[in-house]
Formats: C-alpha cells, sequence, structure tokens
C-alpha cells in the first residue's frame, strides 16, 4: 500500500480506505494479488471476493488496475485469469462479475474481449468524477458477467443486458 | 434478563447506535432511579459520556463497574468500548482476566482475553491465555494461537536478545505436542516453517517441504511457497532450485520474474556462494551453466514474442551478471540484448524503466546503442510515438557531462516542445479522462530546462518549465506525473499557493497521504500564514494525519479477525465462516508489520513537528498549548520511525551523470528521522521550560495508557540529558541555517533554564490544584493550571529556600544568531537565490524568534521580576527581543517591497521575456504564458505579503 501511487493517482482507480484493503487481504487473500516489475515498482493488482448465495454464488472484481507505464502488455488479461480459476477451482462460483463507469470505453471493450457481456446497468453507482460532462454516463456502471464452469448452460448472463437498468439501491 | 427490564434497556441501545448520546444518558438516568445499581446501565452511561467527551463522569462510573469485577457479555462489550475511549487498553485486558478467572470454562471469555491481550501487543499474556484455553478446550486452534503468540514475542522489539531462541524452541516443542500435524492447513505450515527458518534448522524445515503434502502446499499457497524460497536459498540449495525452476519456465510456461532469478541464481552459484576467487575449472564451469541457461531463456523468449518480456529481461540480467562475475566473453552482447528488447518491446511504455539496469555504456558501444536508437525516431502512429519517446529517454539517460552544455540542453529543450507539439494530434480525439499519448515528452521539457536551471542558475528556465508544463496539463487533465514537477518548480519559485492546488487536483487521499504528503508538506512552516491566521496548512495537516487515528483500531480489529475462527458478530454466509476457519497467520505477521510502519511513520511526525511550528506561529503562547503539546512530543520522542515516503512516483529523466529530478528540485535536502529528531529536542526542551509540568506531575495526571518502551540503551538515559545531546545525524540532515538555529536553541535553553527551575513552582503545588479541579480531560490535562502558570505563579507555593541562580549575561551566541541572519538575509537578496531560499531564512528566522518569547514568558510578570530580582535579566530579555524585532521588521519591509515588484506588469514581462525560448520554436503564444506569468507571480507576491506581514504581526504579539 506503500508503494501504489504509480497506480492509483490515475484517474479510473479509486483510492479506499485502509481497513477496506485489509478487509480483503484478511478474508480472501488468493483473490487479491499484486504484479511487481522486475525492478521492484508494482505494475498493477487485482482485488476480488466471493459473495451470493445459491444460484448467485459468483467471484466478483472489486478492483482491476495497471499503472500507465505498464499497460499494453496483458496483464489485465492475466490477472483476470488467475481471479477467474481461483473463483471456479477454489471457490465454485457460478460466474464472475464487475463493475465499469459506463464511459471507461476502454475498459469495457477489455472486458468483453475476455468473454464478459453486459448484464445490466447500474444508476449512479459512482460519485461524479467532477468533470462535468455526460455525468450520466460517468456515474452509472455496468455490471458485466461472464459464466464459470459450474455454469455451462450461460444462465447468469444475457444478451441485452445494456437495457436491464437497475437503481444503486438494488444492488449490493 | 426480564422482559420488563429489556423494555427499559432497549431504548439505550436504540439510543446508542444512533449517536444520540445525550438522550442515551436520559434514559439510563431514568433507570438508574429505581435501581442505582445495575451494572449494565452504568456501563452503558459511562459509554455515552465518554462519546460525549466527558471524560470525568465517565472514568467514575468506569471504575465503579470495573470495581464490580463483572462477567456479563453486555456488561463486557460495553466496557471495552468505554475504555477503548478512555485509552485504557491495559484496563480491557485486566477486565476480561479477571472475568475469565471467575469463569474458566466460559470460552467465549478466555477467546476475549486472548484478544484483549492481542489488541495491546501483550504476547506474552496471549500465549498464556491461549494455552490455558487449549488445556481446558483441547482444540488445537488454541494450540497454534500459543505458538504463534510466543513466535510474535520473539519478534517484538522488546524481547531481550537472549530470550528469542528459547521463545522459538517453546513454540517448536509445541507445534510437536499438537494432536494434527503442521501441514493440517496451510497457514500451520507456514508457522512451522517460520520458526524452523528463525531457528536456523533448514535441514528440518527442508524434510518438511521436500514431503508430499509439503510440496502440495506450496505450489497453491504463495506464502508458503515465499518462505520455502527463502529457507532453500538459506540452507544453500540453489542448484536445486534452479533445476526446478527450469523446468517450470518450459514446461509449465510459469513467467514468474522468481522462477528466473532462482534459475540466475543457480547458474552464477559456484562463484558467486564464496568469496575466494574462483579457479579456471569453475569459471569454465559456469561459464558452460550460462550457455545452458542462455539457452532456456532464449527458448522462452522465442515462444512467447511479443506476449510476455520476461525471457528477454532474463537474458539481459544474465549477461549483467556474467560481466559482473568477470566471466565477459563478447563485449557487445548486452548491447545486442537491449536492442533485441527494444525491437520487440520498444512501443510499450515499460520498455524505459525495463532497460535501465542494462544500460551503463560506454566508448564504442556507446556510440553504436545511440545510433542504433536514432535510426528509430518516428512519429507516424501513435505506436511509433511511443517508441520515439522511449528513443529520446534513453538517448537523454546515457548523456555524458560533456553534452550538457546550456546550449546543447537548451537546444533539447526545443527540440523536445516540438515533438510534443506535434505529437498532440495523436491525442485530439481523446475524451478528457485520457492520458495524452505524447505527456512524456512535455515531462522531458520539464527535465531539460530543470537542468538548464542548474547548471546555469538562472530563474527564467524553471519559468520556462513552468509555463510548458501548466501547457501540458491542461491538454491532459489526468496526467498527475506532469502535476509532480509542476509542484516542485513553483516551490522553488516560491509560488507555494499553486503547488497546493495541483496537489489537491492528485485527490491524494488514504493511506497515501503517508507516502505523498511531504510533496507539500514538508518544511511546511516555511510557506504558512499561520501568523495571519490563514490556516491552510494547518488543516492540511490535520486532515492528513487523520488516517492514523482512524487506522490503528481498523488494525486491531483486523487482527482479531485472523485469529478467530467463527465471530460472534460477523455470521453470515456459509462462506465466510470458511474463510475464517482457516487461521491466517501468515497474514497477521504482514499485518504488523503494516500497523508499525503507519503508526510509526517518519511523515505522521514530521507533519506533527510541522504543525507544532505553525501553531506557535499561530496561537498565544499559554499553558495550554505548552503542556498539551510536551506531552504529545514526548509521547512520540521515543519512536522508531518508518520512512515510508514515496520519492519514487516522481519521474526522473535525467542523464545518469546528473542527479535526479526529485533531488534537483528540493529546496532543501528533505528532513528525515535527524532532522525530527533534532526539532523535537527543540521544541520538547522549551515546552518543558516553558512549562510547569514535571515527569512527576505529568504520571499522576495523564489518562490513558503509555507507549511501550523501547529498548534501545540510548533510550535508557535520563530524558534531560538525551536533550541536550546534539547526534552527527542530526546536524547532517539540517540545512545551514538549521544548524544555527540549532545552536541558538541550545544556547537559549542552557542560559534560561536554571531560571526557569528555580521559578517552577514545585510538584505538590500542583497537584494540589489540580485535585481541586474536575475539569480533567486527557488532551488537555491541565487546562486548570492555566492561570497558575500565566498570571500569578506565585499562588499556592512558599517561597523557596535557595538563592535564585545569578543572573548572567546572555550568551554571545543568542545576539550573533539574529546577526548571522540578517547578514544571510542581505546576501541572498542581492545575490540570484530563489525564492525559496529567501523564505527559509526568514522563516528560520521568525522561529528564533518564537522559540525566544516561549522561554521567557515566564519573566514577564513584574511580580515574578520583583520577587526573583530578576531585573537585570529582564533587562537582556528586553535588550534581546528589541534587537531581533528590529531585524525581524526590516526583513519584513523587504519582503513586502520585492511582493510589491514582483507582481507589476513589468514582473509579468520579465517572466514572458524570460521564456522566449519556449515561444520562439513553437505554437505557445504570448498569451498563454503571459496568463502563466501572472498566476505565478501573483502567487508569489501573496505569499511574500503574506509573510511579510506576518512577521510583522508575530513581533507585534511578542514584544
Amino acid at each position: 500500500m506503500f508503494k501504489f501511487n504509480n497506480i492509483n493517482l490515475d484517474i479510473w482507480t479509486e483510492t479506499y480506505g485502509i481497513s477496506f484493503y485489509l478487509t480483503y487481504l484478511s478474508r480472501w487473500p488468493d483473490l487479491c494479488c499484486v504484479q511487481e516489475a522486475p525492478n521492484g515498482h508494482m505494475m498493477g493488482y487485482v482485488i476480488g471476493k466471493a459473495e451470493g448465495h445459491g444460484q448467485d454464488w459468483h467471484g466478483h472484481v472489486t478492483a482491476l488496475t495497471v499503472a500507465p507505464e505498464y499497460r499494453r502488455l496483458s496483464l489485465a488479461r492475466k490477472m483476470m485469469s488467475l481471479l477467474e480459476m481461483v473463483s471456479d477451482e477454489t471457490y465454485k462460483g457460478f460466474f464472475v462479475d464487475l463493475y465499469v463507469r459506463c464511459t471507461n470505453s476502454v475498459a469495457i471493450s477489455m472486458y468483453e474481449g475476455l468473454g464478459y457481456s453486459v448484464y445490466r446497468r447500474v444508476r449512479e453507482y459512482y460519485g461524479s468524477l467532477g468533470l462535468g460532462r455526460a455525468s450520466k454516463d460517468e456515474e452509472d456502471a455496468f455490471d458485466m458477467r461472464k459464466p464459470l464452469s459450474r455454469d455451462p448452460h450461460r444462465r447468469s448472463v444475457r444478451a441485452n443486458g445494456r437495457e436491464f437498468v437497475v437503481s444503486a439501491h438494488d444492488v449490493s | 434478563m426480564s422482559t420488563a427490564l429489556d423494555r427499559q434497556i432497549r431504548p439505550i441501545y436504540d439510543a446508542l447506535d444512533t449517536q444520540s448520546n445525550k438522550s442515551a444518558v436520559l434514559a439510563c438516568n431514568k433507570v438508574l432511579k429505581k435501581q442505582p445499581n445495575n451494572v449494565l446501565v452504568k456501563a452503558l452511561k459511562a459509554l455515552a459520556l465518554v462519546r460525549l467527551q466527558k471524560v470525568e463522569e465517565s472514568l467514575l462510573l468506569a471504575d465503579e463497574v470495573l470495581a464490580k469485577k463483572p462477567t456479563d457479555d453486555g456488561v463486557l462489550t460495553a466496557m471495552m468500548h468505554v475504555l477503548r475511549g478512555l485509552g485504557r487498553h491495559s484496563d480491557i485486558v485486566a477486565m476480561f482476566e479477571t472475568a475469565y478467572k471467575q469463569h474458566p470454562q466460559n470460552e467465549d471469555l478466555g477467546t476475549q482475553t486472548f484478544f484483549a491481550n492481542v489488541r495491546v501487543g501483550n504476547w506474552k499474556a496471549a500465549q498464556q491465555v491461549a494455552t490455558k484455553m487449549h488445556k481446558q478446550f483441547q482444540d488445537d486452534r488454541y494450540l497454534y494461537w500459543s505458538i504463534f503468540s510466543a513466535v510474535l514475542q520473539a519478534n517484538d522489539m522488546a524481547t531481550p536478545e537472549a530470550l528469542r531462541p528459547v521463545l522459538l524452541k517453546l513454540a517448536l516443542r509445541l507445534i510437536s505436542s499438537g494432536n494434527t500435524p503442521s501441514y493440517f492447513n496451510p497457514d500451520r505450515f507456514y508457522v512451522h516453517l517460520l520458526i524452523l527458518r528463525e531457528l536456523e534448522m533448514y535441514d528440518d524445515a527442508a524434510t518438511l517441504l521436500n514431503h508430499e503434502i509439503g510440496q502440495k502446499i506450496c505450489e497453491t499457497s504463495l506464502v508458503c511457497d515465499e518462505i520455502r524460497r527463502d529457507i532453500m536459498k538459506l540452507k544453500g540449495a540453489c542448484k536445486q532450485e534452479g533445476e526446478q525452476a527450469k523446468v517450470k519456465i518450459l514446461e509449465k510456461k510459469d513467467r514468474n520474474w522468481l522462477e528466473f532469478l532462482s534459475l540466475l541464481d543457480a547458474t552464477f552459484w559456484d562463484i558467486a556462494s564464496t568469496s575466494e576467487p574462483a579457479s579456471e575449472d569453475v569459471k569454465a564451469a559456469v561459464t558452460e551453466e550460462i550457455a545452458k541457461t542462455r539457452k532456456v531463456f532464449s527458448e522462452a523468449a522465442t515462444v512467447d514474442g511479443l506476449k510476455d518480456r520476461s525471457g528477454l529481461l532474463a537474458l539481459l540480467e544474465l549477461e549483467k551478471r556474467t560481466k559482473s562475475h568477470g566471466l565477459w566473453t563478447d563485449a557487445c552482447e548486452i548491447r545486442m540484448m537491449a536492442e533485441n528488447y527494444f525491437s520487440q518491446f520498444g512501443d510499450k511504455a515499460c520498455c524505459y524503466e525495463d532497460l535501465l539496469p542494462y544500460l551503463a555504456f560506454e566508448g564504442e558501444e556507446l556510440e553504436q546503442w545511440t545510433s542504433f536508437l536514432n535510426s528509430r525516431k518516428s512519429f507516424d502512429t501513435p505506436d511509433t510515438l511511443q517508441r520515439s519517446i522511449n528513443v529520446y529517454k534513453l538517448l537523454r539517460y546515457n548523456l555524458t557531462s560533456a553534452e550538457l552544455t546550456p546550449e546543447l540542453e537548451l537546444a533539447r529543450a526545443q527540440e523536445y516542445i516540438k515533438v510534443y507539439l506535434d505529437g498532440l494530434k495523436f491525442g485530439v480525439n481523446l475524451p478528457d479522462t485520457e492520458l495524452q499519448p505524447a505527456d512524456d515528452f512535455a515531462i522531458l521539457v520539464g527535465h531539460a530546462y530543470v537542468s538548464l536551471w542548474k547548471l546555469t542558475g538562472e530563474e527564467s528556465h524553471l519559468q520556462s518549465a513552468a509555463a510548458t508544463l501548466e501547457y501540458a496539463s491542461a491538454r491532459s487533465k489526468q496526467s498527475y506525473r506532469i502535476r509532480l514537477l509542476l509542484i516542485r518548480i513553483y516551490h522553488l519559485l516560491g509560488a507555494p499557493a499553486l503547488a497546493l492546488d495541483h496537489y489537491r487536483l492528485m485527490n491524494v487521499k488514504q493511506v497515501q497521504t503517508d507516502t505523498l504528503s511531504h510533496l507539500i508538506l514538508s518544511r511546511a512552516a516555511m510557506w504558512s500564514l499561520a501568523p495571519l491566521g490563514d490556516i491552510t496548512y494547518m488543516s492540511e495537516c490535520m486532515e492528513a494525519s487523520q488516517i492514523y487515528m482512524s487506522n490503528s483500531t481498523e488494525v486491531c480489529n483486523l487482527l482479531l479477525i485472523l485469529f478467530a475462527i467463527v465471530m460472534t458478530n460477523i455470521q453470515t454466509a456459509e462462506f465466510i465462516a470458511r474463510a475464517f476457519s482457516t487461521e491466517r497467520y501468515s497474514q497477521i505477521i504482514d499485518f504488523i508489520e503494516f500497523e508499525d510502519r503507519l503508526d510509526n511513520s517518519l511523515q505522521r511526525d514530521l507533519m506533527k513537528v510541522e504543525h507544532v511550528r505553525m501553531r506557535v506561529a499561530h496561537e498565544p503562547l499559554n499553558a495550554e498549548l505548552v503542556d498539551m503539546e510536551l506531552i504529545e512530543l514526548k509521547f512520540i520522542f521515543d519512536r522508531i520511525h518508518h520512512d515510508n515516503r514515496d520519492f519514487e512516483v516522481i519521474p526522473n529523466y535525467q542523464p545518469r551523470c546528473q542527479p535526479s529530478f526529485n533531488e534537483q528540485t528540493l529546496p532543501l535536502k528533505p528532513p528525515g528521522a535527524g532532522w525530527l529528531s533534532a526539532y523535537l529536542k527543540v521544541y520538547i526542551r522549551a515546552f518543558q521550560e516553558a512549562s510547569d509540568l514535571d515527569e512527576t506531575v505529568e504520571d499522576k495526571l495523564l489518562i490513558g495508557d503509555r507507549p511501550k518502551p523501547s529498548n534501545d540503551p540510548e533510550n535508557q538515559l535520563p530524558l534531560r540529558e538525551r536533550l541536550v545531546k546534539k547526534r552527527q545525524e542530526e546536524i547532517d540532515d539540517l540545512s545551514e541555517d538549521e544548524k544555527l538555529f540549532y545552536e541558538y536553541t541550545l544556547a537559549l535553553s542552557e542560559w534560561v533554564g536554571p531560571y526557569h527551575d528555580y521559578v517552577r513552582p514545585p510538584p505538590s503545588a500542583l497537584l494540589a490544584e489540580a485535585a481541586k479541579s474536575n475539569d480533567l480531560k486527557p488532551g488537555h490535562p491541565l487546562k486548570s493550571m492555566a492561570a497558575a502558570a500565566n498570571g500569578s505563579a506565585t499562588n499556592g507555593h512558599s517561597k523557596k529556600d535557595e538563592e535564585p541562580p545569578a543572573v548572567k549575561e546572555s550568551p554571545e551566541l543568542i545576539p550573533k544568531f539574529f546577526d548571522d541572519m540578517k547578514s544571510r538575509f542581505d546576501a541572498v537578496i542581492s545575490g540570484t537565490a530563489l525564492p525559496s531560499e529567501l523564505l527559509h531564512i526568514v522563516a528560520t528566522t521568525q522561529e528564533a524568534y518564537l522559540l525566544f518569547a516561549l522561554e521567557t514568558v515566564r519573566f514577564k510578570p513584574n511580580s515574578i521580576i520583583k520577587q526573583y530580582k530578576f531585573g537585570q535579566l529582564a533587562q537582556s530579555f528586553k535588550d534581546l527581543r528589541v534587537k531581533a524585532s528590529s531585524i525581524l521588521n526590516e526583513m519584513s519591509t523587504v519582503l513586502a517591497k520585492l511582493g510589491e515588484e514582483v507582481a507589476t506588469p513589468d514582473g509579468r514581462k520579465a517572466f514572458v521575456q524570460a521564456s522566449s525560448s519556449i515561444q520562439d520554436s513553437s505554437g505557445f503564444d504570448h498569451d498563454f504564458v503571459l496568463g502563466v506569468a501572472k498566476k505565478t507571480t501573483d502567487a508569489r507576491k501573496q505569499t511574500y505579503e503574506g509573510i511579510a506581514k506576518g512577521l510583522a504581526k508575530v513581533v507585534k504579539n511578542h514584544s
């Protein structure tokens, strides 16, 4: 945490309270992973958790981020596949999901490339970035999902998810 | 609990839950009227009171409850919160211990007692509780609690060296006494390995690790694998590790860099493991190994292609190590590898940092490398733009000092600007949340101008840098790297307000304040306009300090979670229970280290000292300030600090023969542990003398726990002796002006100290006074005595028997200090020094004046002078004060005049002309530069004028 400034000063990466990170590290250490460059700089990290009941039991990507200078090296892809593997094998989840700002088009297309699709749109999930434009897209989030091996019939996803809108109160 | 009572108590809980503490108190009183001895209600009332800051009342109630030796769950829980609020953690331990003793079969009480000890880091007691629980309840989990507590005790700083192996051996014995073997789960296995490693029983550890289950655990558990690597290395089994790594790299396609390092270590083991010069035979054997390893890495690189850069980087590392072991075969190998790497990954942003360790080329190699790079410049697509950025950075890295003339640097700056402006076209259509691909060229411009400033000493280059970077920042709003450079440059230019703006726009928060607030809060007192009532920097300090307050309790709570299997208050999904069922011992060590680094953060206490410096300038110097700060500073004086500050995040593309950008743009050497120690001593001494509080009084009046004493022999000396001892590391950390200041404060307190000691009321009088008052609060322990110290110090104590110490003339050093500072000031004004240097001198002089005021405030009242016949002393004080005041007033006048001059149209014109170099070459229009000029000069004017007015006010307040 003392070394993640090069990553977290980036606008798309939220910096949470200390206890937030410690909680994840204590509960789901196997869903948290940092990638370091040979010179010791942090390149990126992923933080995830497992949650839900019954059919809804799934892995959740809380944060996935790569420092600007280490982008375009497929680091995110590698970390996502690690998280999917752990969610699948250790936690036996049905799917993996994540939230992303509707304006973060680079991330959305990457997730789509990894097999994720939009499940629903969550209204006012994020705080404003304070850029004062297109604020609706900015604060809304897409909930994106990818089924795992326990969901061979792809029950956890749907094709037209972008049109399903829910408010932030309805999701945890 | 009867339903009737339940009905009465529920509203109390409801009120407490909703933070309606006042109504909680009322509800408690209602019940207590009928049942004056209800312990639970008393405890709840104490809780509501402590939340309302009514400490004294809460204390009384809490003591009443504790005297009843409660064992009821509800009472204990409420009391835990009360005592925490009062800072009495050791009382929590005692409370649970008493309860558990009464009910030794109550597992929950045992657990709570264990946790209470963990919370205060009382590992020895924790270990004893856990052992007792293991005997009683026969659960191996408690055995491991006790084992791990012993390990933590062995790791604790306060544990004597000789006791450590004893504790570890005890832990090891306990492990073998368990019903299940340690590989029952990875975290227990980890504890076992940890103990064996600490005891240097590597062979035993290896036996465990080579066992089938041991191997399995290491495959899935990263922490166990990490300690495995460590043990193997310590055992000297590098070659074996290397073989395994080879298999992983080739067959499993493992691209963990640690595997590559294992193989590298194994390759050079025969040479690196001995200090004796290697024989020819050994050299030949290693050379053969190198060839084999090279093949492995090449294969990995070929297989991966563009997918992974590990193979190519490993090849570079291999050649570098070959060279460093004197096994050099082909001189151009490293360069070829670097070129190879560049050809594949040259269009990635990480290229520069990846290659840096391998590029110290000289002579012909350098020439070839340079011409290779020069042929790779092109600006057709975003990808080639990124490659060109790498080319420019890499070329700059290898510039020799002969190539760093002002003319050539200026030409480079202009070239960077040109390619920057050209490169902007690739980012025209990007949304403003994206970074501009050409940003790094602007950063290079900043570097070139800073280098020019260093070469020529001309401030104009800094202005050019500011103008270019502002331009780039406006185009790439999210680039924190540009802002980092601007923050540094604006400080140098004497425009701290603009630096603060950029810092705020970076949105630094939470733990980042610990690592980054140094950017604006290092020696912030120097910029602060606190004397004028502007508390911007003071509140920035307070805000940044918030994280430490909230954190300590958080970490404690998490530690408890880690130990626990099922926490009573968390019982949701089946999964959470399962996650807790594995005891995460490996995390506990990390968390404790994290907590230690944050609690004892150097930046944290540097901020504290800055805050005190500003507070002294801002507030009247009364007993409340003096006593409170004295106690707080003494608390941090014994800490062993960790430096968590992040300087690495500041970009650096300066040539390797130059200092880094960070080093170049620091106005002064960054304050370190030595600086902190020096300033703590200065202020503790001054506060101690000005205060009526001596140690015996303080001990009696302070509520709450004291910090754990450390084991350092240095700290065993009496505080008074330590405070006057100068240490070399302190002197090394101070600027020239601060060194003078340090000497000055020593002389001052040595001179005035005896008079303070004589006049200070005796402890008995103070305690009597305090006992009369019931206004005690933690943090303001002696508020009631403000009166005693301020006006009528003769109150409540009789005249002493001894004669007052003879009045001595002031030591020469004191007036000399002010003269020295005056001449420093004059010299800087007439020279070309930067505003930051000027302000540093002014701030140091002002601080000296304030300390003088602090040290003499006790002797101001006429009654004191008369009573102790200090007329002569008062006269010396007065002479000095007049002298210092006139010097400060003079500085104030000069500064105010400078402020006037700088923000005139002429001043702006000078700025614009100074940065003409960036206008000649490019499309920067005059108006843009003029805008930056106006902002900068206005900010500087604001600073100069503010500080000038502040000086005048300080002089007036304390004359």
